[in-house]
């Protein structure tokens, strides 16, 4: 077991050496600098050629890189090209955006698909097969295109949320709620269809295994042949896809933060990538991947936790 | 834009389909509603698309600005954008872009992935350690995120940018094929090819590929679909073609600002991309052949058969018998027979041994005797009657009830009966505070005990410890120990040493011998092995094509057997008594157990006996034979009485081709 944290935690710094690495080699291939992009378009070639011998660009690469990991183990990720801002601190106040996000819909996600999911399987039949078709379609749907429709029928036809915008927690807990329902929503539409899939399969699988019979054989009640045994065996791979959906829309929240204009993180990775703010584009890649290592490590002591192979190991 | 995972993975990767399952004419998925529409949506996206500069109404940038935001009309099929451009016109001329930009995502990602994981597969452990650590590292990288990275320092280039998110992917295809790759690789004909001195690459491209044909498709068009949503998404975020050049995504975005006065705008583009990805994920679910699986499960219900003992009236049941079965029939519904007209009674405290080749019908009598048939599959006639009491129709409800508690089960594979989930305690417990009505800590001691009863000398940690840390030998010790946790009267056990080794397998007879010693415990037991029937039965039923052809008590029917069937058995055994020479060649039987529904009239066994004549083909009943057993041969006073017996013939000399020499096996394959 303390072999297994160990390699995991391994893993994780290697991941994140990884993101810092490719984020660097991507910069350094590219025919901008930072120069260009700080000084903006108007600026004549010696006072760019100045501007990135200031910033350091010019010196080895190994040296900038050494430099970079030094600042990040402190915690300093750098400031803006465009405005000077510093990213880390920043970045900091959009992470709790996302993760709300991400958070919300991966649980909403999860009651959701488990509860359908498990009744397709247990129940079969025309209920299944609608079940089946709908989340088949439902993860088919481009999130944007979900959001807008909700947005229609939630905000704009009813009225009962606002269609846009972000309150935070700390101002307005009631605001920061319905500011953040209808995000949620348009992300557990595609999720909850992928955890009934998942679900669904895991379920139907663990209720053909031999010791289902087994258990059948001994006279034990359906419920508890359902609810006890079987759903414990289709835990591990729900948990496992939870996990995947979590990152997933961690990453993926940026088209939701432009559509509902939420200060996330993902809409700090696309004004960065729209103005080529080459640090803050790399202070994005190394936030997203600490949380997504940081999701992988949870998830591994949960399924862990729940699986006696790997526990008992 | 959240990457997906690649679901439904697990699924197919575990059960790579045979190849050899082509058929001719349309490829299986396109018999399916779902892979019907999907291929052909797909192909009308793409034609239309590639060719929209030909047929569109209107120029992708002709505007109309008397003519904004209007509904579908006449002169505009899908209606017009702020602008008054035509949508018709842009979504197709739109299309072109996500369909191929996607198409290169795909194409990338399996270039890498699939040669990576046919290396990883071939080249052993260290080879693919390293390459899995790699793509364990790409595979926790913020894909989306990274993307933007990518953008911004490339700037737009979409054929390029979805190229580099098809090397990101590569890692999540390469995980997925290395499973099958890996199963594909485990079989034997590949080792076969290999030592037939096939090259690396013709093995992979002749076997291994074929094989992950499927799995390679349905993740592609999965991945198609998820590319195609990548590629409206980042048009969405603007990172697409600039205007006035349309494409989906921003068209979705441009109807979002709209969405309060018209919010018609969003409707055709949506459905298009939103149709489109269907059409792929449908594809993909169509050639997994998914749709095969929703099968109806549900509650069974299970055709009464009471019917045939209410018809004529039965002859009073046997009083020395705790079991009897009486004419039973197991059918697949709207299938064929898989039982028919099975008979024997169990008198308790004896062991009566179901036997005879695989496909002969034991297993089935044996599960019907509990009520515990697989879906699909029901008792349609005759009757079983445990102490008097009549089973076949019994409410789900009573049967649950008697199960465990009167009637209880062990099965051919102790590895996979014991929930790998719980504990051994935790399953010994649960059933007897249920069934004994004890508590937890009484419980406990009982398990213990019970766990000592069945040979387990530390049953503490035993009980401490999870089924797949026990061994073989010891799961089935635990099994039989759950089993007697109800202290029932009966126990089925359906070939309960076949997948031991032999060592065990004695042990474990000896185990269920001295149960039945101690406790008064009657037991039906399947097996294919004479030796176990040998060792440990007091009456036989020797089983061939769903019929009982010979039955009396053990020490007859191996003495003396009657029928060729159970003749042909015997010597095709290979136990050799202590003491007997060696036979110098063993009896095979020709040929093998006819399928359910492809029995021959009369004689069941004629195709394969050699003392077949005419009168063979004609029904005809069964015989009194051994004392209180029968015998079903027509032909039983010629050949049995006139004291002829099976000849066995030199291995090899069998006339016809496909006729597998099958010996029963002392330790036989499992299933």
């Amino acid at each position: 077991m303390l072999a297994y944290v160990a390699r995991r935690l391994a893993m994780a710094v290697g991941t994140i050496v990884a993101a810092v690495v490719i984020s660097f080699l991507l910069v350094h291939v590219s025919d901008s600098t930072p120069g260009a992009v700080r000084l903006g378009p108007g600026a004549t070639e010696a006072q760019i050629a100045a501007e990135n011998e200031a910033l350091g660009w010019n010196r080895p690469l190994v040296v900038q890189f050494v430099d970079y990991l030094g600042n990040l183990v402190q915690g300093d990720l750098g400031t803006s090209l465009i405005d000077g801002r510093s990213i880390g601190a920043d970045l900091i106040d959009r992470v709790p955006v996302t993760a709300s996000i991400a958070f919300f819909a991966t649980v909403l996600s999860g009651v959701l698909g488990v509860l359908l999911g498990v009744t397709a399987a247990v129940r079969g039949g025309r209920l299944a097969r609608l079940i089946t078709t709908g989340s088949g379609v439902a993860l088919s749907l481009p999130a944007f295109w979900v959001g807008i429709l909700l947005v229609y029928v939630l905000a704009i036809q009813t009225g009962l949320l606002p269609a846009t915008g972000y309150v935070p927690f700390a101002s307005d807990p009631v605001g920061w709620f319905t500011s953040l329902t209808i995000p949620v929503l348009t992300l557990t539409v595609g999720g909850a269809a992928i955890i009934a899939r998942t679900a669904n399969a895991g379920m139907r699988e663990a209720l053909a295994q031999e010791h289902i019979r087994t258990l059948r054989a001994m006279g034990t009640p359906e419920w508890r042949i359902r609810y006890v045994h079987a759903l414990r065996f289709a835990s591990l791979p729900v948990v496992s896809v939870l996990g995947i959906q979590f990152i997933a829309l961690f990453g993926g929240s940026v088209i939701i933060e432009n559509l509902f204009a939420l200060p996330g993180l993902g809409q700090a990775g696309q004004f960065a990538a729209a103005s080529s703010d080459i640090p803050a584009l790399i202070g994005v890649v190394v936030v997203a991947t600490v949380v997504v290592v940081l999701t992988n490590l949870l998830l591994d002591l949960l399924v862990a936790a729940l699986d006696p192979k790997v526990r008992t190991a | 834009m959240s990457v997906l995972p690649l679901d439904a993975a697990d699924d197919v990767a575990t059960a790579p389909v045979a190849p050899g399952r082509r058929r001719r004419g349309l490829p299986y998925f396109l018999r399916r509603p779902g892979g019907i529409f999907g291929a052909a949506w797909l192909v009308f996206m793409l034609v239309a698309s590639l060719t929209a500069p030909l047929w569109r109404p209107y120029g992708v940038a002709e505007q109309d600005l008397g003519d904004r935001l209007s509904l579908p009309s006449g002169e505009h099929w899908l209606g017009t954008d702020p602008l008054g451009r035509d949508l018709l016109s842009r979504i197709f001329s739109a299309g072109t872009e996500p369909l191929l930009a996607a198409a290169v995502t795909v194409l990338v990602a399996f270039g890498i992935g699939l040669p990576l994981a046919l290396i990883a597969a071939e080249r052993g452990r260290r080879v693919e350690r390293v390459i899995s650590r790699v793509t364990e590292v790409f595979l926790a990288l913020p894909a989306t995120i990274l993307l933007l990275a990518v953008i911004g320092v490339i700037g737009v280039r979409t054929y390029i940018i979805m190229a580099i998110l098809g090397v990101m992917i590569s890692a999540a295809v390469y995980r997925v094929m290395l499973g099958v790759a890996q199963s594909v690789r485990q079989r034997l004909y590949i080792d076969a090819a290999r030592v037939n001195g096939l090259g690396s690459l013709r093995v992979n491209a002749v076997h291994v590929l074929p094989s992950m044909a499927t799995v390679v498709a349905v993740q592609a068009a999965q991945l198609y679909g998820i590319g195609l949503l990548i590629v409206a998404g980042l048009a969405f975020l603007g990172f697409g073609p600039a205007e006035p050049e349309p494409s989906w995504g921003f068209m979705i975005q441009d109807a979002s600002s709209y969405v309060f006065n018209a919010p018609w705008l969003m409707v055709p583009t949506g459905l298009v991309l939103a149709l489109t990805v269907v059409a792929a994920n449908e594809l993909a679910d169509a050639i997994a052949g998914k749709a095969s699986i929703a099968r109806t499960r549900g509650r069974r219900n299970r055709p009464l058969a009471r019917a045939v003992a209410a018809a004529g009236s039965p002859a009073p049941p046997d009083p020395g018998a705790i079991l009897e079965v009486r004419d039973l029939d197991v059918s697949v519904d709207d299938g064929p027979a898989l039982v028919t007209g099975v008979s024997f009674a169990l008198a308790p405290g004896r062991v009566l041994g179901l036997v005879g080749e695989s496909g002969c019908g034991k297993t089935m009598t044996a599960r019907s005797l509990m009520g515990l048939l697989p879906d699909g599959v029901s008792v349609t006639g005759g009757s079983i009657l445990w102490r008097g009491r009549e089973l076949v129709g019994l409410p789900e409800k009573e049967l649950s009830a008697i199960r465990g508690r009167e009637i209880a089960m062990i099965s051919q594979e102790p590895m996979v009966a014991l929930d790998p989930m719980f504990s051994v305690s935790y399953q010994l417990t649960q059933p007897l505070r249920r069934i004994r009505g004890v508590g937890r800590a009484e419980a406990r001691a009982i398990a213990a005990q019970l766990l000592q009863q069945v040979g387990i000398v530390d049953p503490d940690r035993v009980l401490r410890s999870y089924p797949h840390q026990l061994s073989g030998g010891m799961a089935q010790r635990v099994a039989i120990a759950l089993a007697l946790t109800g202290q029932p009267e009966l126990l089925i056990a359906d070939e309960p040493t076949t997948a031991l080794d032999v060592t065990v397998q004695a042990e474990i007879l000896t185990l269920l011998r001295s149960l039945v010693r101690d406790t008064g415990l009657s037991v039906v037991i399947v097996s294919h092995d004479l030796g176990v029937v040998a060792d440990i039965c007091d009456d036989v039923a020797v089983m061939y094509a769903g019929q009982v052809v010979e039955s009396g008590t053990a020490a007859r029917v191996l003495e003396d057997p009657t029928h060729p069937y159970t003749m042909a058995l015997l010597g095709a055994n290979p136990h050799v008594a202590d003491g007997d020479p060696v036979p110098s060649r063993l009896a095979s039987i020709p040929g093998t157990v006819p399928a359910p529904g492809d029995w021959p009239t009369g004689c069941r066994f004629a195709t394969r006996c050699q003392f077949v004549r005419d009168e063979c083909t004609t029904p005809f009943p069964a015989l009194p034979a051994h004392g209180g057993g029968s015998v079903l041969c027509i032909r039983v006073h010629e050949v049995h009485d006139a004291g002829i017996r099976w000849s066995a013939e030199p291995v090899g000399a069998e006339l016809a081709p496909e006729a597998a020499i099958e010996p029963v096996p002392t330790a036989g394959v499992p299933r």
